[in-house]
């Protein structure tokens, strides 16, 4: 007997959003990423169409981190030692996107400065013809002082500034105003909140084509089906045709799954656990393809082997038929 | 529009348009047509032009457009007799002036005379500038600033978007003396305010004055000296375009979004010091059309009514009538004028008293061993009481305390103390006053050492002795709500003033008004009916977790965790507007009994994404409110008894329902309509309103005794309201039963009315 699926109709569908420009688009970048423009929920392909690939989006510092786990630094090896042989490794490792967080504080103990941060910038743009991010260390002032020179830096590049948070986003936008490029706007796990600072970014001029979407989320085990669910709920409502929730999501799985005791801790931990390498680098692989299955357009990594991994589960998603 | 201000300004605007004519003509005569015409390192060519017309001028001959677009919005003085509107010809003209002053600035940056050549001065950081005196080097000597670079546009304006820097002033003319000058400059400087000089009064300009009492001016002091005539005011309105053209998304040409944009988010404006002349007159129509109101020094008549401008479009405020002692207190009040006038917004981040403060130190108890000082409480009395007053009567940032000090007092003594709080805004509506006065208990509460309780004439505040030694007087309440006011409700409130009162006397007759306004707020929170209102309000807060949950707050029903009555939603919505608490116009009342109004169905519709259609105000009947799991009670329906139990969230006893507050809570929230089941504030049951489609008050056959005690008197003259003064003793609590069968045996001995209303079920 034959089966018949029921199909969901939905009436409005994710709002595009392009990252990066090329020399044609008063940039330099190789290529750019759009993201966005589906019309129905994650994979669905029988419900809508779906312009555009879930994105990875590759995680590198201005410099080597203290707080990072071994393993990665292991995996990385001396690429964590400079900005830009990290983004031309992540580059080598399939990215779409490098995502550039700077330090608040330089390798010696001294604060992070601007003319630092230009340099890293200009050293990125340099050395990948990828599209780039670059977002602060997450505390408001320095957050501040960092982001303006780095969108300076990069006139013109198109690249996604952040992270505008609630309390701290009109200079992160200002900046994203005055030289033309995206931001990232993130709220904590509520869809009321992630709507309303899409709101209030977009009512200080910034166009919608121009803000990301992030509703924050946890790793596996610590939330993430908090976070699933805030992202479904805003995909449902930008599906039904709530215009300002209509913003491709970017999270970042990889900083979540990391700072988590099963892929942080090697010793000391039941034997049950296993092997801790496998554990960890699973952690993150499964804390991505989850949050890709609630929507996200953009996922944030960190090992140089979750890029391939990540990338096997979208395409073999996207290549289902029925 | 003032005919006076109508005719100066068409007059001067004449003059200006053919002296730039006639310029134009000499220099296309002397330099020709191609010579290259450019205001120093921008990319918005002459930004005005570009912005107003969407032309690019690049040289000489390119100007001659400007002219003929600027001719073209010349108009002939009105005349003397015949009365006609002329707004629009006076707006003309200034339009066509400042197109006419930044052609005559371009021809001067060909001839070398802009910036203005100074001897002898020096920029504190400006647009370098090379010339051939100082060998064709970038300079920062001997010239004034001229335009203002892309590079200072992009850094200044993030400023200004970003609501860092509240706003620029453009000052035209001179102060009355060298010290108004300063003080006029400093008071500016003081809130962030970004400066920009130009014009002079018979030759003197406030750039000379400045010059004189050796004030630097550049970029790096936020004053920047554009030229000491009245057309280097250009460069002002430049920089305003400019902003609209980079951070705006704005395009050259699209002159109605650009002036738009500068109205709404440019707090900008014009002083005028000194005699105001015909040009200066054309200059200040041309800054309206960006929405600059103008504020002069002199006596002019001015123009009041709103428009173009947010507020007043002139205000006149002559120096020697300016209340104030010195030259410096006149400028303070010149400056708050200005302000006030544009809307400027000043920003307060900290805090200033000696000790720690935030919300962390809110819930801090000062114990009697470690107390330096009490008011209130048993050995005295304290109170608060906020009103508003006009802005003119309302002196922003001053704090008094009028009486002894708690230093006076023996350790651990208790002295009255009366907390005035006097506030205006352009926003700011009476109703507020309470919202606004419940503010100061967290506000005080955040200082560490401090510990305030109650509120109105019921206040207790406490201070600790280690606040005491760390310096914490009674003067720092006032700091403590003059920042707090303004940090949190800023889009309210303009102004705050504060006295402290512990003088006897005055103290006591503070407290007779005190009482009489809490008594007028009573009584109209009480008139107050939703029939009353146009709009009920939403809040959403709590959507985080109950995803579908809406709460409908009227005035005659609070929200069920009772933080949110009507008048707090109102003002929530006015100081965030994207908020949680969104107005619901009421729309048409389909059922007045059960409290059916189209909006608000259609409200819950949408904000509930769909799981809910309808909402009957008035039942637990039929489509009861949903709850998140805030609520205060908990009402379930008791068949046997034909009537509700409430259970408050304190009382952890059993219920007649069979189950406890917790238990219970499962059933009654998340977002879920289950008719004979709400969540509600505990004020709710006090109203009118209350379940009225289900019989009101008369049905409540149980309630936490809690409850009984807390709201003992208000709860009495609801049931004598009701018709039933003893209702409160039938009904039972948690002392007299706990079961259903219990409970029948309690409402039969009592005589309960619920027993013969129509069978709820």
């Amino acid at each position: 007997m034959a089966v018949e699926i029921p199909k969901e109709k939905w009436t409005a569908q994710v709002r595009k959003v392009t990252i990066g420009a090329t020399s044609e688009e008063g940039g330099t970048r190789a290529k750019t990423l759009t993201v966005g423009g589906e019309s129905a929920l994650p994979f669905l392909h029988y419900e809508g169409s779906f312009p555009n690939k879930p994105a990875l989006a590759v995680e590198i510092r201005d410099r080597k981190p203290d707080d990072w786990s071994p393993l990665l630094l292991d995996a990385l090896g001396e690429t964590a030692e400079d900005p830009a042989k990290w983004a031309q490794a992540a580059e080598a490792m399939g990215a779409d996107l490098i995502y550039l967080v700077l330090s608040a504080a330089t390798a010696d103990g001294n604060p992070n400065t601007p003319e630092n941060v230009r340099a890293v910038v200009r050293k990125v743009l340099d050395a990948t013809g990828l599209p780039i991010a670059v977002v602060g260390p997450g505390q408001a002032e320095i957050d501040n002082e960092l982001i303006v020179p780095a969108a300076e830096e990069a006139d013109g590049e198109r690249v996604l500034l952040g992270v505008c948070e609630e309390k701290n986003y009109r200079t992160i936008v200002a900046a994203a105003l005055a030289h033309n490029h995206l931001v990232q706007s993130k709220t904590p796990m509520d869809v009321n909140l992630s709507k309303q600072l899409v709101i209030l970014i977009n009512d200080m001029g910034l166009p919608l084509e121009r803000i990301m979407m992030d509703p924050t989320t946890g790793a596996l085990g610590y939330g993430i089906e908090y976070g699933y669910s805030v992202m479904e709920r805003l995909r449902l409502a930008a599906l039904t045709g709530d215009k300002m929730t209509q913003q491709p999501m970017i999270v970042d799985p990889g900083a979540e799954a990391w700072k988590v005791k099963e892929s942080k801790v090697g010793e000391g931990v039941p034997e049950a656990w296993g092997d801790w390498n496998r554990r960890a680098l699973n952690w993150e692989t499964l804390t991505a393809t989850t949050l890709i299955h609630s929507g996200a357009n953009i996922v944030i990594l960190r090992h140089p082997e979750n890029v391939a991994r990540v990338r096997k589960v979208i395409d073999d998603l996207s290549s289902a038929t029925t | 529009m003032s005919r006076y201000v109508a005719t100066r300004a068409i007059r001067g605007a004449n003059a200006i348009v053919a002296e730039a004519d006639v310029l134009l003509q000499k220099a296309l005569k002397e330099k020709g047509a191609d010579q290259a015409v450019a205001f120093p390192n921008t990319a918005y060519f002459l930004p005005v032009a570009l912005g107003m017309m969407g032309h690019e001028v690049s040289t000489l001959g390119e100007l001659e457009p400007v002219m003929t677009y600027a001719k073209s919005m010349l108009h002939p003085i009105p005349d003397s007799k015949v009365w006609t509107p002329y707004l629009g010809e006076t707006l003309d003209s200034g339009m066509a002036t400042l197109l006419a002053a930044e052609t005559i600035e371009a021809i001067r940056f060909v001839y070398g005379e802009q910036p203005e050549p100074y001897p002898g001065f020096q920029l504190a950081g400006g647009t370098s500038f090379t010339s051939p005196d100082n060998g064709g080097e970038p300079s920062l000597d001997g010239h004034l600033n001229g335009p203002i670079d892309d590079i200072q546009l992009r850094s200044w304006g993030i400023q200004l978007v970003d609501g860092r820097m509240p706003g620029f002033a453009a000052i035209i003319g001179a102060a009355r003396s060298n010290e108004a000058a300063v003080s006029i400059v400093r008071e500016l400087q003081q809130r962030s305010i970004l400066t920009f000089l130009s014009g002079n009064v018979n030759g003197r300009s406030i750039i000379d004055q400045l010059q004189e009492e050796g004030v630097e001016m550049g970029y790096d002091t936020y004053i920047v000296p554009f030229g000491r005539d009245t057309l280097s005011a250009i460069y002002a309105l430049g920089f305003a375009t400019r902003s609209a053209l980079t951070f705006g998304g704005l395009k050259g040409g699209q002159w109605r979004d650009i002036l738009l944009y500068n109205k709404n988010r440019v707090f900008a404006f014009a002083l005028a010091l000194g005699e105001v002349d015909d040009l200066k007159y054309a200059a200040a129509a041309g800054a309206i059309s960006y929405g600059f109101p103008v504020i002069a020094d002199t006596i002019i008549p001015e123009i009041l009514p709103t428009g173009v401008t947010r507020y007043e479009h002139v205000i006149s405020m002559p120096w020697n009538e300016i209340e104030g002692e010195t030259e410096s207190e006149k400028a303070k009040q010149l400056v708050q004028k200005c302000i006030e006038v544009r809307g400027v917004k000043i920003q307060i981040t900290e805090v200033p008293v000696p000790v720690p403060y935030g919300s962390a130190f809110e819930g801090e108890v000062v114990r009697r061993a470690d107390m330096r000082a009490e008011f209130g409480g048993k050995g005295s009395r304290a109170y608060e009481y906020l009103f508003m007053a006009d802005m003119d009567d309302v002196e922003d940032g001053k704090i008094e305390v009028i009486g002894p000090e708690f230093d006076t007092l023996d350790e651990g003594g208790f002295m009255d103390l009366g907390i005035l709080v006097k506030v205006a805004g352009r926003k700011m509506e009476s109703d507020f006053e309470p919202v606004l006065e419940r503010q100061i208990h967290y506000f005080v509460n955040g200082a560490s050492g401090i510990q305030h309780i109650g509120q109105r004439d019921i206040a207790w505040i406490r201070i600790s002795k280690a606040a005491a030694e760390k310096g914490f007087t009674l003067k720092h309440f006032g700091d403590i709500l003059h920042a707090r006011f303004h940090g949190d409700f800023g889009t309210i409130v303009d102004k705050v003033e504060v006295k402290i009162i512990t003088e006897p006397k005055l103290y006591a007759e503070w407290l007779e008004k005190a009482r009489e306004a809490y008594n007028e707020r009573n009584e109209r929170m009480g008139a107050m009916t939703d029939e009353s209102v146009e709009d009920f309000y939403s809040c959403t807060l709590c959507q985080s977790f109950a995803p579908d949950h809406v709460c409908i707050v009227s005035p005659e029903r609070l929200g069920l965790c009772g933080a949110y009555n009507w008048l707090d939603c109102k003002a929530s919505f006015q100081i965030n507007p994207t908020g949680p608490n969104q107005p619901i116009k009421k729309g048409e009342c389909l059922d007045d009994d059960k409290g059916y109004f189209t909006g608000v169905n259609e409200y819950a519709v949408q904000a509930s994404h769909g799981s809910v259609s309808d909402v009957a105000m008035y039942s637990v009947m039929e489509n009861p409110m949903t709850a998140c799991g805030c609520f205060e009670c908990i009402m379930m329906v008791i068949p046997e008894a034909n009537g509700f139990m409430i259970v408050s969230r304190e009382d952890t006893s059993m219920t007649p329902a069979g189950m406890t507050f917790s238990t219970l809570a499962g059933v009654a929230g998340g977002g879920l309509q289950t008719p004979g089941v709400m969540g509600h504030g505990k004020f709710f049951v006090l109203s009118k309103k209350f379940i009225r489609a289900d019989g009101g008050l008369k049905r409540v056959v149980w309630l936490s005794s809690i409850m009984k005690e807390q709201m003992a008197e208000q709860l009495k003259e609801a049931a004598i309201r009701e018709g039933d003064p003893d209702l409160i003793d039938k009904i039972a609590d948690e002392r007299d039963c706990t079961d259903v069968e219990g409970l029948v045996k309690h409402l039969q001995e009592k005589n309960h009315p619920a027993l013969s209303l129509p069978p709820l079920m």
